[in-house]
């Protein structure tokens, strides 16, 4: 592919970065279903897989970390805020670092299908891990275990629909491959 | 003299993304000069590159959207493609055809503003300029409302304020005169009149505005521009006979009623409290007519058509078919909806599966004869990826959906908008030959004209049936 | 959609300068998790909700109660069962159901839950979101990272209606047996959820290309349209902070 002169530009990753933060935000509002701690499952896996699929760590850190925060903070729970900023933050890094072992070229989303998965694993643990560790600091570790089948329920729906979905966009609009950092 | 902006052999194409063939070239060797000051008109069918071009010559293109270009473009003796467009924002500014574009911001103010912190412009003239802007453009009293509430026609005029308060010698306007209400569009003209600075204004018909406006005229067609009386060749290009066709009424005699109807809904924004209403005495539809709806920006005519397909429902009264009531699941699968917008309706990779995806039910023999018949109906080749094809082809594909699902009948929002007449025609006689009763959403008169055998008008809160045309 | 958390409200919280403020909220909610007594907890869940029953009145300031009520009910469920060691209060057939020590916990650890949140709440209720924006630039957030929030925030809206219309548009494609409808929706899941990211892609090149179009790129240093104002001067709103946050923690040590 055509890789000689493509500005590498702050504008690019800026638009990057706040239409899929803006994506993670609709998703993570939009179809919600409601559970005991963290207020809602929510589809933000979904799309914090995907970003870390098509366009690697950065963008799908500050996609899932910003993106979750401010939804926070639009749905009612400002003091989750913080903590979904880092939890999926490092959630996106770490799925778009695993998926790219091996790979050569392309994006994240050409790797193997183990090594997909593997990374959307890890992303399901720490998510998982990340809320048990904050929720029980804020209600008791008791409490806070509740939460933890619940969490990897959504984040292991995320990883599956991320797959399935960035292999369709892939097909579907095969100039995303333009935007990826 | 030296000119002032210069286009010699342009000739562009689009990256292909892993196609069999690479995409055609958009322009072959097209030329172009113009005057400090001058006036120019482009005119264009839909899909004949007006976009593209205007793009290229505000530097904005090939640059995050590839492709290859060839042949110079020169404003002032430098070379747009190779200057960065930030290096442009005092040259020349871009008023693009859908505003959704080229918006920033959360609020007016700062949307004017954004420019001019580019530019360093420190308060008080911040503020001055940005005011100024928006007061001319009517805007002063939305400086702190999200543009996203704004109307379409709203949003042009924001655009228009940021390109003002920017105050760049060259404007290139891509379809300026779209959405903007009667008033506005005397207030752009009148602009564009008294302006020093050059204009290059882009648009698909010819508008009376246009008249006294321009020192010289193109038509863009073919990858190229030629003059001449290009108000004659564009008409010759867009065809415009509608089409007569043999009506086979599949689904029988069926007509669809609103009577004593009442819609509503709350506006979004969160200082008007007055809701939104619309009053629905007595309309009709029955299969195998072609009937116009009509009326202003706002009036209603989205928020009737969603109550039509099922989509919302009405606050009082209710929609009969042959009058028995229709709730709106039983709706949904009578009424077909072609949003203005294809895009929002095609989501797969192919014609073939996109056509087949709500056949999905169907036997597989069936289903492929019914996908091939909608694919060369309306000129599609099955293999296509849609979000690769122009806007034309794309609405010609949303309309193939709709025809093999068969719906008895269908509304078309702005079938105008982005399609060339003969093939707005031509969707609206398939959809007919096969018995639909179809509501066509239009703001051009003579398309109504040749169309429709009736027509309703929203005015003041009210549909009401009008002579067609009026 | 509506992305606006800022409520319509009066006194001294509205008119605290947004980063003092922001520096207020963030300690308070830090020093809550100190060891301190419920009852100090109580107290000061009390000031904080009559001062927030004042702002914007009693009805809204009873939201955040609501969307927390699930979890302190789970909360009263399992903490003081599983705590069961101390000076019993209520015992069945011998065994110890609550203690004393147990409540206490379940009471420290929903009214600091209480605390965080009503204090949070309140600082995105009375302070406009692009207040909030030039408070975090003032702590040292980059023009791009403000940027990146505004940008999000200006295609939340589109987005979420975008994904509406699209859903909108597939439920009129629907095959006209809605029996069949039910099974597939979880399928279906899949290309609307495509279709509404391949929208929002196709709008990152058009972004991108404004943001350059409108000058963002230049080495120019941009000036700044939108300031915080602080009356009566920046000091006097940090002095104030500091001096509520001494007395907060007066009040959390003495009992």
């Amino acid at each position: 592919m055509n890789e000689k002169e493509r500005p590498k530009s702050a504008a690019l990753s800026i638009a990057l970065m706040s239409v899929l933060t803006a994506v993670v935000v609709v998703f993570t509002i939009f179809p919600r279903i409601p559970t005991p701690i963290h207020g809602y499952i929510n589809l933000s896996d979904v799309i914090i897989t995907f970003s870390a699929y098509l366009f690697g760590p950065w963008v799908a850190a500050v996609a899932g970390g910003l993106g979750t925060g401010l939804a926070d903070i639009i749905g009612g729970f400002p003091q989750w805020a913080p903590f979904s900023f880092l939890i999926h933050g490092l959630q996106g890094i770490m799925i778009a670092l695993i998926a790219r072992i091996g790979l050569k070229k392309g994006v994240p989303g050409d790797a193997k299908i183990y090594m997909q998965i593997l990374g959307g694993v890890v992303g399901m643990v720490i998510m998982a891990g990340g809320y048990y560790v904050v929720g029980g600091f804020l209600y008791g570790f008791r409490a806070a275990l509740v939460e933890i089948p619940l969490n990897l329920i959504q984040s292991g729906v995320g990883v599956i629909l991320g797959i399935v979905v960035s292999k369709s966009v892939l097909k579907a609009y095969p100039a995303v491959r333009s935007l990826a950092l | 003299m030296s000119d002032y902006f210069k286009i010699e052999g342009l000739t562009f194409a689009y990256q292909g993304y892993g196609q069999d063939e690479e995409p055609p070239a958009v322009f072959r060797n097209l030329s172009l000069t113009l005057q400090e000051g001058g006036k120019v008109l482009i005119l264009g069918p839909p899909d004949s590159g007006k976009t593209t071009l205007a793009r290229i010559m505000s530097g904005l293109l090939p640059r995050y959207i590839e492709g290859e270009l060839k042949g110079e473009v020169l404003l002032n003796g430098r070379s747009v493609p190779n200057l960065a467009p930030w290096e442009l924002l005092e040259e020349c500014t871009l008023v693009a055809q859908n505003p959704q574009e080229q918006l920033l911001m959360t609020t007016c103010g700062d949307e004017v503003a954004f420019p001019l912190e580019s530019l360093a412009i420190q308060h008080p003239e911040l503020e001055a300029r940005a005011d100024a802007a928006l007061e001319s453009w009517g805007l002063l009293e939305y400086k702190e409302v999200n543009p996203q509430e704004l109307s379409g026609g709203e949003r042009k005029r924001l655009l228009l304020a940021v390109t003002e308060a920017i105050g760049a010698p060259l404007w290139i306007m891509d379809e300026p005169f779209d959405d903007l209400d009667e008033g506005w569009r005397q207030v752009l003209k009148e602009k564009i009149k008294t302006r020093e600075g050059a204009v290059i204004l882009f648009a698909s018909r010819y508008l009376d505005e246009f008249d006294p406006l321009f020192g010289s005229h193109y038509l863009l067609e073919g990858g190229a521009l030629s003059g001449g009386d290009v108000k004659a060749k564009l008409a010759k290009v867009e065809g415009g006979e509608p089409f007569k066709v043999e009506q086979d009424l599949l689904h029988g005699e069926h007509t669809l009623k609103c009577n004593e109807v009442v819609i509503g809904h709350s506006r979004r924004s969160t200082d008007t409290v007055v809701p939104f209403t619309l009053k629905v005495d007595n309309f009709e539809i029955t299969t195998g007519e072609v009937v116009a709806l009509v009326g202003p920006n706002g009036s209603g005519k989205s928020t009737f058509s969603r109550v039509l397909c099922g989509l919302s429902s009405t606050l009082e009264g209710s929609v009969t078919l042959d009058g028995t009531p229709l709730n709106n699941q039983e709706r949904l699968f009578r009424v077909a909806y072609l949003f203005q917008n294809p895009d929002y309706g095609i989501f797969l990779p192919s014609v073939r599966e996109e056509l087949g995806w709500s056949q999905r039910h169907t036997a597989p023999q069936t289903r492929e004869a019914l996908v091939g018949e909608g694919a060369s109906l309306f000129d599609l080749s099955l293999e296509e990826n849609p979000s690769m094809m122009s806007y034309g082809k794309r609405k010609k594909l949303q309309a193939a959906v709709y025809y093999i699902l068969d719906r008895p009948f269908v509304i078309i929002d702005e079938i105008d908008s982005g399609l060339t007449y003969s093939d707005a025609y031509k969707i609206v006689a398939l959809l007919k030959k096969r018995g639909a009763g179809v509501i066509v959403i239009t703001h051009d008169r003579s398309f109504t004209l040749n169309l429709a055998s009736r027509q309703y008008k929203i005015e003041e809160g009210e549909v009401v049936e009008s002579g067609v045309g009026e | 959609m509506n992305t606006n958390t800022y409520i319509v409200g009066r006194g001294f919280l509205y008119w605290l300068d947004a980063r003092a403020k922001l520096l207020l909220i963030v300690l308070l909610s830090v020093m809550v998790f100190f060891p301190s007594h419920y009852l100090a907890l109580s107290l000061l869940f009390l000031l904080i909700f009559i001062i927030v029953w004042y702002s914007v009145g009693f009805k809204q300031s009873l939201r955040p109660l609501r969307s927390l009520l699930f979890i302190i009910v789970v909360m009263a469920l399992f903490i003081p069962l599983t705590q069961r060691g101390g000076e019993p209060l209520w015992a069945v057939k011998g065994t110890v159901l609550v203690t004393r020590e147990g409540v206490a916990h379940f009471a420290t650890l929903a009214l600091r839950l209480l605390i965080v949140t009503y204090s949070c709440t309140l600082y995105i209720w009375s302070t406009p979101m692009a207040a909030i924006n030039l408070a975090l630039r003032w702590y040292g957030l980059s023009y791009k990272g403000a940027l990146t929030v505004t940008l999000a925030f200006r295609f939340i809206p589109f987005i979420g209606e975008t994904f509406v219309m699209i859903r909108d548009s597939h439920s009129l494609r629907s095959a006209s047996d809605s029996s069949q409808k039910e099974r597939l929706r979880l399928g279906d899941l899949v290309p609307t959820v495509t279709s509404a990211l391949v929208f929002a892609l196709k709008a990152i090149p058009h972004l991108a290309t404004t943001l350059e179009h409108r000058g963002f790129g230049s080495t120019l240093k941009r000036s700044s349209y939108k300031r915080l104002e602080a009356k009566g001067g920046l000091f006097i709103h940090f002095l104030l902070s500091v001096i509520i946050l001494l007395a907060t923690f007066v009040l959390l040590n003495s009992i």
